[in-house]
């Protein structure tokens, strides 16, 4: 490189300049950077003025005829950059430059879809989808839940005081070993229906957002390597089978398998979604692959809160159901088939939605 | 730390974290990672006004809710059911929504000038919106909701250690180098601060009267060959600043320090000062520029 300057140089001299006409013919021509900026500066300034237009109040500030400059004027405005750093060491320059591209980047790669648009999108397609995937996490949570019950169950058949320390007191809500079948069948399995503001208003909701919170807290866990998530998944088996060995006790299995099962269909599916993307989550920190933690992490963690989120709405489902229908449908057979029709549903929707490309 | 960040540090003490990200064209990008207060400020404006939706809402819900339920215990039950889920429904859909309708900005970030981007310098995508705001929940509102219900008869180490757990996810953004928190880190996200920048003048020309005139002061390229490109632009900077009798005191101290340091016998008085810093830097840069274009940059006096 020291070379040019001297060839350059002797190249002025040759034609029999002396060195201080020299510097000052060097002074007084036109800066590149300055003819660079004059050059260009007319499609940056239309560009930031799209940009303003779009930060201010979204793209469809912009007309048709617009929408289609703007992402040309952002790869001018990016390649203006790219040279810019090369040739250029006005800094008031180069922080424009840099900022101008980056705003105009978020406006072109920013999102375009609004949100009931993404939210049919996740519904139909994403949803369905990531769950199918998450398959062998389904299976170990159904495991471990299901290793719950059976504890459960075996605990309180074999001894009957187990129930009141497998079970919290609120949960219990006064039925114990004590209780005998009528009363579970009066005040539990076939009590009278509350009402309709009671039940879809009050009581559906309570057990929404209680059920919904369990939900995100057992996927949150998952950033604890995941085995809280599988204590709680067997946790909420214990009580589950506690619950059905108290009913066992008293010959009400089926009664109180269909009273259950109207809601529980659906809850229980809910629950071990989020169980499983919380051992998604745990398994994508322990086990990163060959990515860096961090990245491996976003890259998963994203499915499996999308299905955390649509574990959401099945719990709101599910709190329909069991505050609304489930003493709505009296009968045991009746709940059967309920229930039956709910498994069949969600089936279908997790094994066939969003197959087609 | 990229060039001209360099400057900053150096007038004014401020060390930004930065980071740079790669657009999908492969142009390094140099972003600003938004600092924990103006997030916190963000966050509390837009529980601000979600609180203001949600009052709104259960306003308007009331006298329908009213109109039907005849029993007042029932009606004061239906009211707090209304409340708590409105609240649900609209904290989870509030910033979803504007973080896409707005390209990554709810109302508070908009104020505070921050933007929600895709880590890896993609597409920001709904599903990336979803899991940064769904993981909301275990962050913030469970641990309120637990320090809400902190009951002390029942179990008070399993509440505190529940409590603990989750406040750890709560203060994550403070223990790692992106601010990220447990939301960013799931849905491959980042909250970056984006500041209004505007074209400034083009010193070497604005200093002259005419397009024509030549410098007053010449510099031969053995004095220009001193400097490099960070002394250039903390250069550019003290010239943009505003007329002051401080700033002035400053340039007569940077023009003497360049006469000493370039062995320039004159002496300059400080009217004059301003007008042979122009010419320096627009000497210089023409200097600089021209090398870079052989290949030849100087990033500052101390390189070779």
């Amino acid at each position: 490189m020291r070379n040019a300057k001297v060839i350059t140089k002797v190249h002025y001299e040759g034609q029999g300049m002396i060195m201080s006409e020299f510097t000052e013919a060097r002074q007084s021509l036109p800066l590149r950077s300055a003819e660079f900026r004059r050059r260009r500066e007319e499609s940056w300034r239309r560009l930031e003025e799209y940009v303003e237009r779009v930060e201010k109040s979204g793209i469809s500030a912009l007309s048709a005829d617009e929408v289609q400059q703007l992402p040309l004027l952002y790869r001018a405005a990016a390649s203006s950059l790219s040279v810019a750093r090369n040739i250029v060491l006005d800094r008031s320059l180069l922080l424009y430059l840099e900022n101008l591209t980056l705003r105009a980047y978020l406006v072109v790669y920013g999102p375009r879809v609004g949100m009931t648009q993404s939210l049919t999108g996740f519904f139909r397609r994403e949803f369905p989808r990531a769950v199918r995937e998450m398959r062998r996490h389904l299976a170990v949570v159904g495991l471990a839940m299901t290793v719950g019950v059976l504890g459960g169950y075996l605990l309180v058949r074999g001894d009957a005081a187990w129930f009141d320390l497998l079970v919290p007191e609120g949960l219990a809500g006064g039925r114990g070993p004590g209780s005998s079948a009528s009363s579970l069948i009066r005040e539990e399995l076939f009590a009278p229906w509350p009402g309709f503001v009671e039940a879809f208003v009050v009581f559906a909701n309570s057990l929404f957002r209680h059920n919904a919170m369990v939900g995100i807290f057992s996927f949150g866990l998952g950033f604890a390597l995941g085995l809280p998530t599988l204590f709680l998944m067997a946790y909420n088996g214990l009580v589950f089978g506690a619950f059905l060995a108290l009913h066992a006790e008293q010959g009400l299995t089926l009664d109180f398998l269909g009273w259950i099962s109207i809601h529980g269909v659906t809850e229980i599916l809910a629950i071990l979604l989020c169980g499983a993307s919380g051992l998604v989550v745990a398994g994508k920190i322990l086990f990163p692959g060959h990515l860096p933690r961090v990245e491996s992490l976003a890259l998963h963690g994203r499915r499996a809160a999308g299905v955390v989120a649509g574990a959401v709405a099945l719990f709101f489902v599910a709190g329909f159901l069991e505050g609304g229908f489930r003493q709505l449908v009296a009968s045991t057979p009746g709940r059967y088939a309920f229930a039956a029709t709910t498994g069949a549903l969600w089936f279908c929707y997790f094994f066939c939605a969003g197959r087609e490309k | 730390m990229t060039r001209t960040d360099r400057a900053d540090a150096l007038l004014e003490g401020i060390k930004r974290k930065r980071r740079v990200i790669v657009s999908p064209e492969g142009i390094p990008l140099d972003v600003r990672i938004a600092a924990h207060g103006e997030r916190l400020t963000a966050f509390v404006l837009d529980m601000t006004f979600m609180t203001a939706i949600i009052v709104g809402l259960y306003l308007s819900l009331v006298p329908i809710l009213f109109s039907f339920v005849p029993l007042f215990s029932s009606r004061v039950r239906a009211g707090m059911t209304l409340v708590l889920f409105t609240g649900f429904i609209v904290r989870n859909l509030y910033f979803l929504h504007f973080e896409l309708a707005w390209q990554g900005r709810t109302p508070g970030k908009k104020i505070c000038g921050l933007r929600v981007i895709a880590r890896d310098g993609g597409a920001l995508t709904p599903s990336a919106l979803i899991a940064r705001n769904i993981t909301r929940e275990v962050e913030f509102f469970l641990p309120l909701s637990l320090c809400l219900t902190l009951d002390a008869d029942a179990g008070a180490w399993r509440q505190l250690s529940l409590l603990a757990w989750t406040l750890v996810l709560t203060f994550l953004p403070l223990f790692n180098r992106d601010h990220l928190r447990a939301g960013d880190l799931i849905g491959g996200t980042q909250v970056i601060a984006v500041p209004r920048r505007v074209l400034l003048d083009d010193l070497t020309l604005a200093a002259r009267a005419r397009p024509d005139e030549t410098a007053a002061y010449v510099f031969t390229p053995e004095q220009l060959a001193i400097y490099g490109a960070f002394e250039l632009q903390v250069l550019e900077e003290i010239l943009r600043r505003p007329a002051t009798r401080e700033n002035d005191r400053l340039m007569a101290d940077v023009c003497l320090k360049i006469c000493r340091r370039t062995g320039r016998e004159e002496t300059i008085s400080p009217e004059d000062a301003r007008r042979f810093l122009n010419d320096f830097y627009a000497a210089e840069r023409a200097e600089l520029e021209r090398g870079q274009l052989f290949g030849r940059f100087r990033a500052d006096k101390t390189s070779t």
